[in-house]
């Protein structure tokens, strides 16, 4: 019983994977969050009709919804893995080694690949598409609403955990 | 489907019990905390969920692993934002221009991370546990990637291709 759900849960992860590589493929400039969340939504229908091709015979109403179930959760764990080679700093660190002569690189050569203005500057262009803030041509940054709700929420967010700790 | 009311359950848990952890005892590396939580609670979860539907058709496997990987989703979509909107990089920086003025400029925001310390507060704050998991060697003013750094490193150099994600680190 289980190695049938194992098999279809596999199954559709894979089937996920592949599709969003090819959808990000075709369209490289877009969000891979977007892409993720379509392809999860897009695919859920036809999820129900897999019944037959896993376990052999049609599920009723309970089971197929289960496997829809499974097939978005699936998609929520490609989105939440994807935010590890996208957006990690560390990872970004490990790959410049990597990609450096002997794997090596002194701290100053690290910083002028990748340091801190480059990040700092990357997330508030990103911040700015997203209408959080506007940034003028000389660095002077206005929050907009959309900013200013995303910055009371961290505070408040950072007020209830008691972080004090800048990262 | 009322059986989706046990991973809702733990999930309640696991925030209430990370959120108590992280605001009494503030651990450096919460994140440990949310893994013991996170196991834990699946387990419990599987007990109450076998206890209460025995596992006699495919539907009931079905509805196990629907629950299980819901709440393990839930719990690993709350630690990734706690990580990423309140700890982590991002979270800080729109902290600091929300709450100092004087921040609101890119050349400001820029140095603040510098402070007077020889490595900005991004790298000091990820070095010792790069260098401590055995990611890097730190030899004088240099870092080397090790065998076991050169893995990741190779892994995420695959994820950047496959996903189209360019160089990744956040930065577009």
């Amino acid at each position: 019983m289980f190695g049938a759900v194992a098999l279809a849960a596999v199954s559709l992860l894979a089937a996920q994977t592949v599709l969003v590589a090819l959808a990000a493929a075709l369209r490289p400039r877009s969000s891979i969050y977007v892409t993720i969340v379509g392809v999860a939504l897009l695919t859920a229908p036809a999820v129900p009709f897999t019944d037959q091709l896993f376990f052999g015979r049609v599920l009723p109403f309970d089971g197929r919804a289960f496997l829809v179930l499974i097939h978005l959760a699936l998609g929520g764990f490609l989105f939440q893995f994807m935010t590890l080679p996208d957006r990690s700093v560390t990872l970004r660190i490990l790959v410049e080694l990597e990609l450096a002569p002997g794997r090596t690189l002194s701290f100053a050569e690290l910083t002028e690949r990748y340091g801190v203005r480059t990040m700092i500057v990357s997330r508030l262009e990103q911040l700015a598409r997203g209408r959080f803030l506007t940034m003028t041509a000389d660095g002077a940054l206005t929050l907009l609403p959309r900013g200013v709700r995303f910055g009371r929420f961290v505070t408040s967010g950072r007020q209830l955990f008691r972080i004090s700790s800048a990262n | 489907m009322i059986r989706l009311a046990v991973p809702l359950a733990s999930v309640s848990v696991f925030f209430l019990l990370s959120l108590a952890t992280v605001r009494v005892f503030q651990p450096r590396d919460p994140k440990r905390f949310f893994f013991l939580y996170g196991v834990g609670l699946l387990a419990a979860s599987a007990f109450v969920l076998t206890w209460a539907w025995p596992l006699r058709e495919t539907t009931d496997a079905l509805g196990l692993v629907a629950c299980l990987l819901l709440q393990a989703l839930a719990c690993l979509t709350l630690w990734n934002a706690f990580y990423s909107l309140l700890w982590g990089f991002s979270g800080s920086m729109m902290h600091d221009i929300y709450n100092v003025t004087a921040l609101r400029d890119r050349d400001r925001l820029v140095r603040s991370y510098h402070g007077d310390q020889p490595r900005d507060r991004i790298l000091a704050r990820r070095l010792p546990n790069l260098a401590g998991g055995g990611w890097v060697q730190v030899q004088d003013e240099s870092l080397r990637l090790t065998p076991k750094g050169r893995v990741l490193a190779l892994g995420t150099l695959a994820a950047f291709k496959v996903f189209s994600l360019g160089m990744g680190g956040g930065v577009k």
